[in-house]
């Protein structure tokens, strides 16, 4: 059955090592008998059956010293430390001798050799068969043909402080040992021989655990690397098998005698012969060698990277990145791993794409890389007609190939299921755009698959991986209303949601319910935009919320009080909208618009203008349209009230214009009467010719506005019917008031035809008399006048020119007799003793019994001077004055036209003649 | 990871049946459509939890084909549990299945609890061997049976674990000897942490390779 074998493949090319310096084949250990290999820090290491130890670096130089007497038999390069461990014999007989090399240090032009230790279990001497040095440095365990382990601690590169113990004793040849720290600390040796396997827990006593009844020969043990977990591989003839210190793993089934095993970065090379009878018995290669085949096994990915026949394989070297081949007729291959490139490119030759994948991914290849093949992948299955499988593949470039590239390969294909599944890959992957919502949204209405939609859309806590405004449209489009519903719902689109609830589904009890639930600005503002809607088909329900939310609103869902003012730590702020915002909502809808305005201006006195005008406005169309007298009479009194009320704070003009349309009279009255326009209110009553109440208006109004009376005289004047009453009533109050100069009256009933004489014959004989005794009274005063100031005159010439005898006998001040000295005044004249006078006067001018008197007439002139420049006054009080002329005068007197200041000393001076 | 009890499993049956994909979908919930056949013997770990107790399943994937029978057979030693698999679209994998019985009883101990499976039942149109004569071999024979797709991932998980629960169960009721090793169960080793180390390897079911 040679076909039950993993598949083949050549990932290594396979090179002979030749001298860099010359060229040439590297032959320079042609003729040395090799006994031992070993490498590592990037030189191989043999040894020969004369003792000798050859390096050979990099650059392929040849070194060699002799290290043995007689033979080297193992060699142990470390790995992380530059050391050498070799057993070989310096003298004849069996006596083994171990020594370890620091390569580092040379003594005499050669390593120097720090150790040297007999290896002989108890008494006997016997030959090593394996050993093995653990990197730390502290063990070193060595097996011998006689099935004894004897174990080393204790530092390695030094004879002292290492102590050795005897840690197994079989029967048979030790052929393989190998360390295994698990954990922290447990450390194992697994010890092979030729018929058992085992592992010793040497931190545990030694205990044993027998993992196998068979052991193997010599070369064919080997560790793996982490990535198989460092198991012990023993290759047997019918398998290679894996061991853990607790118990046996999975094996291979790979047939055939096996000569070798080593293990290189997750490789196992296997060195071995085929055992089955080929038809040409034993192959034999140059020099009559026989030939064996190395294979290389990818042990994770299950493959096989090499195979090839070498003469004789003498040792397989794993180093510096590659595997070097020492083959019988002493020459060196190499076999350079390729690149993963062109690994890859060979799989996709023969499309084995999952084995490329496994195979990049061991490989740590890079994401594109990855990519690269899953779309090359997907693309060999969609061609080969497997759409399930190709879009798996398409499905795991999401994210870096372009979707597009894969949508429309199903969509040309009509694949929808496939499709659907790669969209919604695309959006469980978060780089689905709106487009691929739209399609998938599309695809699942298509497949008309309910169940999927619903998970797509409904499903709680789900990261929201899509466009969701997207999703709602298309639901909505393609009529899955309910769904596109419960989207906007669940993601507080409230548009959409009211868009949906009001345009499609028509269930406005519930949009409104919705916008109950809103925050404030999303209540307002949704309400402005569905208001009209849901007030047609849900008034009552939409009032109610109206009045909710221009009044104090809190979302329904919301306790009624929140937290924060139940804290106390900030007053909750009422929330309210201008409720003037909603009227025109309420279209065709007066009735509720009633209500709502009525519940507005109740909690809300101080409403705007736009309320109180709108909801007049209301009143009076519906005062109007009433028939039946005795609500109409109700209506009118509501109205009333209204215009009444001292909050209401309508616009009177615009109210006015209202009941004037309206035809509202009371109304009309009380806003003329509000707005003081008694003129109006007069002028209402004339249009109306209710002469009574043009009456009481003058009379009411009339000393608010005394013009009230002049326009009911014309008004009378020009009637034509006979209303000599009311003329006479008006024309009496006029007079009484004197509102008007009896010309003008006369002026205005002229006017008119209708006034007759006989009206006004008693007012204007009592006015003719009264101007009458008037001018008799002015003469007579002129006269008194002009008399006054003739006498002055004459008194003033007689001071002037005539001698004053003062004839006082006493003193005006303390009534004694007068007596020398004494002082005389013109005015009265008085006369008074010096020292009296000196001790009463104010000053030695001024008389002063007369000074007080004096004094207060120089006060007025001073003050009616003052008052000249008061030019503005003047005009005005001219103008306002029934009798401009008098006010004028009046001014004269005052001294206002006057160009030069008339007041001197004029009057002391008069009085300033001392006799003295 | 630490788990009260460790169970030993093997997977048998005829190549080709997709004893691997039923392990590979248990362990990385993945499918493999190419047919690689196994070559020896190949490991799978996983846990899973029965009656709140965490339990780590190990795995044993056998190669079916007739030449590694001597190889396999050596790993049925100590299994507590056996997923016996046939192929309902392959009469002739139904009918070795006398064959594997045989050999599974003769090579692990008697109270090893055996699972039929008839697999790849997302073949329906291909199928060849009707569900009724699958659970009639099994009643006959005291197993218990179930229809199964290592493909879509159908009654794999359940496979997998109502054979734990079987084996469980026979803990609860005293049938095991749960000190031998040789029953294919360990108690987990809670009390002791330092030797918790030594369930190393594929703990976390994620790893099918053949590692342990
Ligand atoms: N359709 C379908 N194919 C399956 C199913 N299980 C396995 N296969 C296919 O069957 C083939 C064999 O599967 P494997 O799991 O490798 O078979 P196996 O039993 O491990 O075979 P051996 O390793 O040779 O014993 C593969 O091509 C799988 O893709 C299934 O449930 N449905
Ligand atoms: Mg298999």
């Amino acid at each position: 059955m040679a076909f039950l074998q993993w598949r083949r493949f050549n990932f290594f090319d396979k090179e002979p090592v030749k001298d860099p310096a010359t060229d040439q084949i590297f032959d320079q250990l042609k003729d040395v008998n090799v006994s031992a290999c070993t490498s590592g820090r990037g030189q191989l290491i043999v040894g020969d059956f004369e003792g000798n130890l050859y390096f050979i670096n990099r650059q392929m130089e040849l070194t060699a010293f002799r290290a043995y007497e007689i033979r080297v038999t193992h060699l142990l390069q470390l790995k992380q430390h530059n050391l050498l461990i070799s057993i070989g014999e310096d003298e004849p007989g069996i006596n083994p001798l171990i020594k370890v090399w620091n390569l580092e240090k040379m003594e005499r032009g050669n390593p120097a050799c720090t150790r040297l230790t007999r290896a002989i279990p108890g008494n006997k001497p016997t030959p090593v068969s394996a050993f093995t040095v653990h990197e730390n440095l502290n063990f070193m365990a060595v097996g011998f043909e006689n099935g004894i382990v004897l174990l080393y601690k204790g530092d390695v590169t030094r004879e002292r402080h290492s102590k050795s113990r005897i840690v197994y004793e079989g029967n048979k040849c030790v052929t393989g040992l190998a360390f295994k720290t698990q954990g922290k600390q447990d450390l194992f040796l697994f010890v092979v021989t030729e018929n058992s396997t085992v592992a010793i827990n040497l931190t545990a006593k030694d205990q044993q655990t027998l993992l196998e009844n068979t052991g193997a020969s010599i070369g064919c043990i080997t560790m793996s690397d982490a990535s198989q977990d460092n198991q012990l591989v023993i290759g047997r003839q019918d398998a290679v098998y894996f061991y853990q210190p607790d118990g046996r793993g999975p094996c291979l089934a790979f047939e055939g005698l096996k000569l070798q095993l080593h293990w290189f970065r997750g490789y196992l090379i296997i060195v071995g012969r085929e055992s089955k009878t080929l038809p040409r018995a034993p192959v034999l290669g140059p020099h009559g060698m026989e030939m064996n085949t190395v294979t290389v096994y990818d042990i994770q990915n299950k493959f096989i990277a090499y195979s090839a026949p070498y003469p004789q394989v003498i040792d397989v070297l794993c180093e510096s990145g590659s595997i070097f081949i020492f083959t019988g007729d002493r020459k060196l291959y190499q076999l350079q791993e390729k690149d993963t490139q062109s690994k890859l490119e060979m799989l996709f030759k023969k499309n084995n794409y999952a084995l490329a994948i496994s195979l990049a991914k061991s490989q740590q290849l890079d994401q594109d890389g990855l990519i690269d093949i899953f779309t090359q992948y997907g693309d060999h299955l969609y061609s080969k007609g497997d759409h399930d499988g190709a879009i798996d593949q398409y499905i795991k470039t999401i994210g870096k190939l372009e979707a597009s590239y894969v949508i429309r390969k199903f969509l040309d294909a009509q694949r929808i299921h496939n499709l659907t599944k790669y969209l919604q890959a695309l959006h469980m992957s978060q780089t689905a755009t709106e487009e691929h919502t739209t399609l998938l949204l599309n695809c699942y209405t298509k497949l008309k698959d309910v169940s999927k939609l619903d998970e797509f859309i409904m499903t709680k806590n789900r990261a929201v991986d899509f466009d969701v405004e997207t999703a709602i449209n298309v639901c909505r489009q393609s009529g899955y209303c309910a769904h596109a519903l419960a989207l906007a719902e669940k993601h507080r689109k409230h548009e959409h949601y009211l868009k949906i609830q009001i345009e499609d589904i028509k269930d406005y009890q519930k949009a409104l319910q919705y916008i109950g639930k809103l925050d404030f600005e999303s209540a307002e503002s949704n309400l402005k935009q569905y208001g009209k809607v849901l007030m047609n088909e849900v008034p009552k329900q939409t009032t109610e919320l109206l009045k909710r939310l221009c009044t104090d609103y809190k979302p329904t869902d919301k306790p009624l009080i929140d937290q924060n003012s139940l804290d106390g730590t900030l007053p909750s702020k009422i929330q309210k909208a201008n409720a003037e915002e909603f009227i025109h909502i309420f279209v065709n809808n007066s009735s509720k618009l009633t209500e709502f305005l009525e519940h507005m201006i109740e909690v809300q006195p101080n409403s705007s203008n736009l309320v109180y005008n709108t909801l007049l406005e209301l009143y009076l169309h519906d005062m109007v349209h009433e028939k039946d007298i005795s609500t109409r009479v109700d209506r009118e009194r509501k109205t009333l009230d209204l215009l009444k009320n001292p909050d209401a704070n309508y616009d009177i003009d615009q109210a006015l214009i209202l009941c004037q349309m309206n035809n509202f009279k009371a109304g009309i009255l009380y806003l003329y009467e509000k707005a003081h326009l008694y003129q109006q209110i007069l002028r209402y009553h004339m249009e109306h010719l209710e002469h009574l109440h043009v009456i009481e208006t003058c009379k009411k109004f009339g000393q608010q506005d005394p013009q009230l009376w002049i326009q009911a005289l014309s008004y009378f004047a020009c009637k034509e019917e006979y209303c000599k009453s009311q003329l006479m009533e008006v024309l009496s109050h006029i007079d009484k008031k004197n509102l008007l100069p009896p010309l003008m009256v006369i002026q205005i009933l002229a006017h008119h035809s209708t006034a007759t004489l006989s009206v006004v014959k008693d007012y204007i004989v009592r006015h003719l008399q009264l101007e009458n005794d008037q001018i008799a009274e002015d003469e007579r005063l002129i006269k008194q006048y002009r008399e006054d100031t003739e006498k002055k005159r004459t008194k003033i010439e007689e001071l002037k020119t005539s001698a004053k005898v003062f004839q006082a006998s006493k003193c005006n001040i303390c009534s004694h007799s007068l007596e020398l000295p004494s002082v005389h005044f013109l005015c009265e004249p008085h006369s008074y003793h010096q020292h009296c006078f000196e001790s009463y006067a104010e000053n030695d001018m001024e008389c002063p019994v007369c000074a007080p008197e004096n004094r207060k007439i120089m006060d007025i002139i001073r003050a009616q001077e003052q008052s000249k420049d008061i030019h503005e006054f003047f005009h005005n009080q001219l103008e306002r004055a029934p009798d401009g002329f008098s006010v004028v005068a009046d001014y004269f007197g005052r001294g206002v036209f006057n160009k030069v200041t008339l007041i001197t000393d004029q009057h002391s001076k008069t009085s300033n003649a001392s006799t003295r | 990871m630490s788990y009260a009890y460790l169970f030993k499993y093997i997977i048998i049956g005829d190549t080709g049946v997709g004893k691997s994909c039923l392990l590979l979908q248990f362990t990385d919930k993945r499918f493999q459509p190419v047919h690689d056949l196994t070559i020896g013997v190949e490991f799978g770990a996983r846990m899973i939890t029965i009656d709140g107790k965490q339990i780590k399943l190990q795995i044993w994937d056998t190669a079916g084909q007739e030449s590694f029978r001597s190889i396999t057979r050596s790993y049925y030693r100590g299994a507590a549990g056996a997923l016996l698999v046939y192929d309902i679209t392959r009469r002739d994998t139904f009918n070795h299945l006398t064959t594997w019985l045989e050999d599974a009883r003769q090579h692990s101990n008697s109270n090893m609890v055996i699972m039929l499976i008839g697999n790849k039942s997302d073949l329906e149109a291909r199928r060849e061997v009707k569900k009724e004569e699958g659970e009639a071999f099994a009643r006959e024979h005291g197993l218990i049976f179930m229809e199964t797709s290592a493909k879509t991932a159908a009654n794999v998980e359940e496979a997998f674990i109502n054979t734990a629960k079987e084996i469980y169960q026979k803990i609860q009721d005293g049938v095991f000897d749960i000190n031998n090793e040789a029953n294919g169960i360990k108690i987990g080793p809670q009390h002791s942490p330092a030797s918790q180390s030594l369930n190393v390897g594929g703990s976390g079911g994620n790893q099918g390779g053949n590692c342990c």
